[in-house]
């Protein structure tokens, strides 16, 4: 196991609660990818080892499930995760238009991050809110119908 | 036990049987690539999909497993059409280049599109680019861009060799084979993933570019490399293809369910560069002086049996000590025995160098004991008539021994330089037979080339007591020759005659005479050997 990196005690519980509905426990690996990025907001190489000695899982088999999802990140995010949806209805009625906004606005591209690593920026394909296109997601709550003036509002609002 | 019909022949199997081992008991074989018999089903390539009657869709044949009353066909169109789609999909970003791909000749994809396919693609989009000549380790490359990704690799390590070094990373047509970043193949059975790969995605580093496989001459043989003796098949040439002057181009093993499953260690299977190396002693050769001259065997024998005969006048027989090798085969060590021993009365013969078995064994296939017939030495008597191999070192350098006849032994391996030094240059006589230069080779008076594992026939028996036969894949290089005709022929320059021809001769007499391999001749050993009936063994 790596040095270092440990789960809250907190986490803890939530991992044995998850471990505990599958069958095997390497059966857990994607929830428990999901609570290691939460906790340490990527999941780097050391992340990755520490996620394969809890389960019992060979470094490969891990590493195949991250690079598989494009949901887990290898770098850290910034504290705001923007997800901009770019499929076809969102783009219809105007997504390029936003997402050329929000990159000037925080003046990075798509897939990076701000300096301040408060922003990151990142394209996704369809969210499943196709009829209240154009939307996107902010962490864990999503905006539709975006305007311009929508994501000034929704950005100012952010502690 | 449920019977069903394949291609109008019926066949019963076991419940529980797949159709593509049906199939295979009929004689009959499925295309195939993510299927392995020694590896669990997976359904990953759609190859072997055949027809059930009164199943409207086609089936894996490698995974569904048969019912009483089954009808299957193997070959009708439909399952023609199917396969020739699944090998125009498996093409699609493949880059063609049988031409330059090591795996041409053996390899399933192109077997199977020649047989099955010949289509022209009709794929117009641009290829996937995959990354090329990658090192997974010191022994594997992979091409991605030829990989299948039927995962047998994969599921090699994972269930064989249980290190789970490879994966498959990245998604859809990004899918790719490797290694966790950072952590090359370590394993000692990596030799094995070029095996299984059915396609030339892997490849050997230690056979990659050397030769056409189609060049190669193949014979059944058996691993030197350790006490298991896996079974392998010894791909040569006679003729060189390369710089390195080699003649032997890989070791692959051959199917063994007692033994060696489908599997070679990479200790074993990389072992067989000494039988081309320039070490190679190739013709006998007499010391004069401090120089050595190359000599003809009669003059070689006449030298070695008169100076064993002054030492044998003047002293005892308890003045010569013999050390022979468990490298050799049993009808060489048959030979030693027989003659040494047997008629010339001496008793200093023993194999056992201190340390001669303690290797290091990986818990699987590679044994401690690093040679491929300390049973049939033991058997063969050729320890406990008299001092241990040890001791007649030791006799050698305290002078009661002075005449010291090595016979494929190296024992500065297992008891350093300066103890053979110190030992072997207080000798009268030293006579050094095997195939490669050793270190006691300077305290030699006489050098007899002996053959290499690939260029005699014989026996070794393995560690649990099963015979098995070695063939002649090349002739012997440069004048050497089979120990036990090394052996015969000093001792017909000595005056003794053994009726032997070849070693299957002397095999007859073994199995005569030596208990255990009663009632034994070579064809009865066969290409998959046989166990000994060993009584408390
Ligand atoms: S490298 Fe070979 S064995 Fe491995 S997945 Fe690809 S084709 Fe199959
Ligand atoms: S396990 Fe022993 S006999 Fe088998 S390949 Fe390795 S060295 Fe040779
Ligand atoms: S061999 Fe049956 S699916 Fe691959």
């Amino acid at each position: 196991m790596s040095k270092g990196l440990e789960f809250s005690k907190k986490t803890k519980e939530r991992l044995q609660a998850i471990v505990a509905k599958y069958p095997e426990k390497g059966a857990a690996l994607l929830p428990t990818l999901w609570l290691a990025q939460r906790e340490f907001s990527a999941i780097t190489p050391e992340v990755e080892e520490y996620v394969a000695g809890l389960l019992g899982l060979s470094l490969v088999r891990v590493h195949e499930a991250l690079s598989f999802y494009t949901m887990y990140t290898p770098q850290p995010l910034g504290k705001y995760h923007i997800q901009l949806c770019t499929n076809i209805s969102c783009s219809l009625l105007g997504a390029e238009e936003l997402l050329a906004y929000l990159k000037k606005r925080l003046n990075i591209e798509a897939g990076e991050t701000t300096p301040d690593k408060k922003f990151t920026l990142s394209t996704v394909e369809c969210l499943g809110y196709c009829g209240t296109a154009p939307v996107m997601r902010l962490n864990e709550t999503f905006y539709e119908n975006l305007t311009e003036n929508g994501i000034d509002q929704i950005l100012r609002k952010l502690p | 036990m449920p019977t069903l019909v394949i291609d109008d022949q019926k066949v019963t199997v076991d419940p529980g049987t797949t159709i593509i081992q049906a199939a295979k008991k009929l004689d009959i074989t499925i295309p195939h690539y993510c299927y392995h018999p020694r590896l669990k089903s997976v359904d990953m390539c759609r190859m072997c999909l055949v027809e059930v009657k009164d199943i409207p869709k086609l089936q894996t044949a490698c995974s569904t497993q048969v019912r009483d009353n089954m009808v299957v066909f193997t070959n009708n169109q439909k399952v023609l059409d199917a396969r020739r789609s699944v090998l125009e999909f498996l093409l699609i970003n493949h880059p063609l280049d049988c031409p330059i791909c090591d795996k041409a000749g053996e390899c399933m994809l192109q077997d199977f599109y020649f047989q099955f396919s010949r289509h022209t693609s009709k794929f117009k989009e641009k290829k996937q680019k995959k990354h090329k000549v990658v090192n997974l380790g010191p022994k594997i490359v992979l091409d991605s861009e030829r990989c299948i990704l039927c995962a047998r690799c994969v599921r090699f390590l994972k269930e064989v060799v249980g290190t789970e070094e490879l994966g498959i990373f990245d998604r859809g047509d990004h899918s790719e084979i490797g290694i966790y970043p950072g952590r090359p193949l370590e394993n000692n059975y990596q030799g094995n993933l070029a095996d299984v790969c059915p396609v030339g995605a892997l490849t050997a580093k230690d056979f990659r570019f050397a030769c056409r496989s189609w060049f190669l001459c193949q014979e059944n043989s058996i691993c030197p490399g350790c006490s298991t003796g896996c079974n392998v098949l010894v791909h040569s040439s006679e003729r060189s293809y390369d710089k390195t002057l080699r003649r032997v181009y890989r070791l692959t093993p051959r199917d063994n369910d007692e033994v060696n499953q489908s599997w070679l260690c990479d200790v074993g299977r990389y072992g067989y560069h000494f039988v081309d190396d320039p070490d190679r002693l190739t013709a006998p050769s007499l010391k004069r002086g401090e120089e050595y001259v190359k000599v003809d065997w009669d003059t070689a024998f006449r030298e070695v049996a008169q100076r064993l005969r002054g030492i044998f006048e003047r002293y005892s027989p308890s003045s010569l000590g013999i050390i022979p090798s468990p490298q050799l085969t049993n009808e060489d060590l048959y030979m030693v025995k027989k003659f040494f021993n047997e008629t010339l009365c001496i008793t200093n013969i023993d194999f056992k160098l201190p340390g001669w078995n303690q290797g290091q064994g990986d818990g699987f296939l590679l044994k401690a004991d690093r040679n491929p017939n300390t049973m049939g030495a033991e058997l063969l008597g050729l320890s406990g008539i008299g001092p241990q191999a040890g001791e007649i070192i030791e006799k050698t350098r305290l002078g009661e021994i002075k005449a010291l006849y090595l016979v494929g032994s190296d024992p500065a391996r297992y008891l350093g330089e300066e103890k053979i030094a110190s030992a072997l240059s207080r000798a009268q006589l030293v006579v050094f037979q095997g195939s490669n230069y050793n270190y006691a080779c300077k305290f030699a008076h006489a050098i007899l080339p002996g053959a290499t594992f690939v260029e005699k026939e014989g026996t070794f028996t393995n560690a649990q007591a099963r015979v098995q036969k070695i063939n002649q894949a090349l002739r012997p290089l440069g004048e050497s020759l089979p120990d036990w005709k090394i052996i015969l022929g000093l001792a017909l320059t000595m005056g003794y005659y053994f009726p032997y021809k070849a070693a299957e001769d002397i095999f007859k007499d073994i199995a005569r005479e030596v208990t255990g391999f009663s009632g034994l001749d070579y064809k009865k050993v066969g290409d998959k050997g046989i166990k000994l009936a060993l009584s408390g063994g």
